[in-house]
């Protein structure tokens, strides 16, 4: 790696680093954020995990966040914040970019710094890798399967191909969704094989000796290996290699259109290119978009390529156009799974950058280019910071699903500054009663609430010294007047919560409130 | 750095003495009559990805039970579009103002006007006291939402220092210093809050409210008040 490349790769770190790290705290959790912090928790305090074929998927979000955990000397988790958390999303966002030097004689040198430039500011990538979800590391995961598989079909040594299947094995420990991801790529290498034999034949990589069988069957092995042993709780758990199979019932019947997150074929690419919600502003990625089918169609011609192997830039080109149509043709949509199909883009949308100042005739339109280019970097970083900061938790942000409210946070504080007038403290009963357990992210936020219990109805005697109680539920716990109904909490777009508290402790709250208990908003 | 080490010595002290102090109380606790009750209550139950509900321009009503009619006595009409507006946001225009009072209701952009964060206040001048009978007022109804700190109260000067009466006050943890109330809160919904203010005796009235569930920005929408001049 020239030194150069690595100036420019630093620099793209410090930019990730930079839009990632700051202000992990200010959202509140999601519920699948707050579900995964309160199964890790289980798993933080000895009582081990067990993978649920049902939700939640893969166990490989909680085994790397233990080791960081480990390594770093993590307090208990009573004293965890939000932001450790999305520390460990944040490190697999940020280790895609020293992925890329290993594939610089595929994208080619000025292929892979735009690359990793964008992948730096791109505000998808941004978002979600300061998520506690499983996405960014299913998309780290599979990028190292590529670039493994690349290098081995480069070197044909066998290191290479093991950990390809390494990589697979993760995938698989990760997310149900990643055989999507292999169907595309073997859809793929298949076009790809097809295109090189009949139509351009000269395209193919450096020629190399045909792919030893043993080869494969170690990195199967190694794949299976990988997957047996997170899957199975490192041995604990024996039914959680076959829970890993029996897992593909419910989750083909949700894609097959039984769930309430249909959306229509244009859901992803809506959000990307053009996302406009009443006052909101528009919010674009459209710039990579453009780039990528530039850098696509310099594959597909074989021309200006600036140093990106023909063969590799149309594998690309062809892998993501087939993971985009698959998961658009399916039913099932969440905003984050947009990302699997957008870090193959941005690649692409790298060559397409290369392909550009290539292009250019002099030095007079490469400086224009580069300006161009760098003023569409601009954009996207602005994007990627509004997207972290003022509309972090606003439905008018494009990556925004289902989020839970800053609302939220109001609640908690209250709810955290009657337990300090209450003699018990922490352990102040504390009953939550809301349909169909629609109530995350409360049991991570009310963690310390030793006594807290949780109903998906109002039980036959709902009184506690603290009721907090879903407003569809229409309780009217304050009828008897033992308990004040003191206000409406918003846990997401349209879904509130009455906080009733006995009488004696609300008296007791607002004769001794300190300020810096005051509710968030305040 | 010495002041950060000796600091945190003092700190560990002080720690250590209130960990020994907690744990007598705890042995103590343990040897008497009393001990802590441990109840047993249901753990959570692990759920997946909620339903994604974009903002839209209209929410339904959260209640599907039709108000019940105020009874008033006849010949009462609205008030409030010939009332003196002026408000705490030193920022809103006249002609911002007068949008509250110009009998649009609707939920769009256009409707709304906006008042800074914290604790604001929207007030009326009748120009002479109005028996007031009824007041109706809507903040915004273009999402699910509910307003904090919403207060109303009636006073016989411009700086509400005579006479000051409140006539709703849903301020229940008296975070904007108006004393304690002891409403509801409400949702904001298209038929807007309607307020039996019984005929009371007023010159000057004040809207405040100290942001929603969703922003901490004010908005409102329209105030209605039905009155009279009194005799």
């Amino acid at each position: 790696m020239t030194r150069s490349l690595t100036l420019v790769l630093l620099l793209a770190a410090g930019a990730a680093i930079a839009l990632r790290w700051p202000g992990l705290d200010q959202r509140p959790m999601h519920n699948d954020e707050a579900v995964n912090a309160v199964k890790f928790g289980q798993l933080w305090d000895h009582q081990g995990y067990k993978y649920d074929p049902n939700e939640h998927h893969g166990p490989s979000l909680f085994y790397a966040t233990l080791v960081l955990e480990r390594l770093t000397a993590a307090p208990d988790l009573d004293h965890y914040t939000d932001a450790r958390f999305r520390f460990v999303t944040v490190l697999f966002g940020l280790a895609l970019l020293l992925l890329l030097p290993l594939i610089v004689d595929g994208l080619g040198r000025n292929g892979v710094i735009w690359s990793a430039v964008l992948t730096a500011v791109s505000p998808a990538l941004v978002f979600y890798s300061r998520y506690f979800i499983h996405e960014i590391l299913l998309v780290f995961f599979t990028f190292l399967a590529l670039v493994a598989g690349w290098r081995y079909w480069r070197s044909r040594r066998i290191g290479w191909i093991l950990l390809a299947g390494a990589g697979v094995g993760l995938m698989a420990a990760t997310k149900e969704t990643f055989v999507i991801t292999l169907v595309a790529a073997a859809m793929a290498i298949g076009l790809n094989q097809i295109w090189n034999r009949l139509l351009d034949a000269s395209g193919q990589p450096v020629k190399a000796a045909p792919v030893n069988l043993w080869h494969l069957a170690a990195s199967l092995a190694v794949c299976l290996v990988t997957a047996v042993v997170l899957f199975s709780s490192f041995f604990t758990n024996a039914s959680g290699p076959l829970d890993a199979i029996r897992t593909y019932q419910p989750w083909i019947h949700r894609a097959g259109g039984d769930s309430p997150h249909n959306h229509p074929w244009y859901f992803y690419l809506q959000r990307l290119l053009f996302f406009h919600v009443s006052s909101g502003p528009i919010w674009t990625e459209g710039s990579i978009f453009l780039l990528a089918i530039i850098g696509a169609i310099a594959g597909f011609r074989r021309r200006k390529l600036a140093g990106a192997n023909a063969s590799f830039v149309r594998f690309l080109a062809l892998y993501v156009f087939s993971l985009t149509a698959i998961y658009s043709l399916l039913a099932y949509k969440t905003t984050w799974c947009l990302l699997s199909f957008w870090q193959g883009a941005l690649l692409l949308a790298g060559v397409g950058s290369a392909v550009l100042i290539r292009t250019a005739r002099n030095r007079y339109w490469r400086f224009g280019v580069i300006g161009l280019l760098l003023a569409a970097t601009a954009h996207l970083a602005w994007q990627s910071w509004r997207a972290d900061t003022t509309y972090a938790a606003d439905p008018r942000n494009p990556y925004v699903y289902a989020q839970t409210s800053l609302d939220v946070f109001r609640l908690v504080n209250q709810l955290e500054g009657l337990a300090l007038v209450d003699p018990g403290v922490h352990k102040i009963v504390v009953k939550v009663m809301a349909p169909e357990g629609d109530y995350w992210p409360l049991p991570w936020y009310l963690r310390r609430f030793k006594q807290t219990g949780w109903w998906d109805h109002v039980p036959e005697d709902p009184f506690a010294p603290v009721m907090v109680v879903s407003a569809k539920l229409h309780a009217a716990l304050d009828e008897k007047k033992t308990h004040l109904m003191i206000g409406y909490f918003q846990l997401r777009p349209q879904l509130f919560f009455e906080l009733y508290v006995q009488r004696d402790l609300w008296q007791e709250w607002l004769a001794h409130k300190p300020s810096a208990l005051l509710p968030a908003s305040q | 750095m010495r002041f950060t080490f000796t600091f945190s010595l003092g700190l560990a002290l002080a720690s250590s003495i209130l960990i020994q102090s907690v744990g007598a109380a705890d042995s103590s606790a343990s040897s008497g009559d009393k001990v802590p009750l441990i109840l047993k209550l249901p753990s959570p139950a692990f759920k997946g990805t909620p339903k994604d509900i974009q903002l839209s321009s209209y929410v339904e009503p959260l209640s599907d039970k039709p108000r019940p009619p105020m009874m008033v006595p006849a010949g009462l009409k609205n008030i409030a579009p010939g009332a003196k507006l002026t408000c705490s946001d030193k920022n809103a225009t006249a002609d911002t103002l007068g949008k509250i009072v110009d009998g649009d209701k609707e939920a769009s952009e256009q409707s709304i006007i906006y008042l800074r964060k914290g604790t604001q206040w929207v007030q009326m001048d009748f120009g002479s006291p109005q028996e007031i009978f009824a007041v109706v007022l809507w903040h915004a109804h273009n999402s699910a939402k509910v307003y904090h700190d919403v207060i109303v109260q009636i006073a016989d000067d411009q700086d509400f220092l005579q006479n000051v009466k409140t006539i709703f006050n849903n301020d229940q943890d008296n975070t904007s210093g108006l004393g304690v109330g002891t409403d509801r809160e409400f949702f904001e919904i298209h038929e807007g809050k309607l307020i039996d203010t019984k005929g009371i005796t007023a010159r000057y009235m004040r809207f405040y409210s100290k942001g929603s569930t969703e922003s901490a920005l004010n908005e409102y929408t329209e105030i209605e008040v039905y009155g009279r001049p009194a005799k």
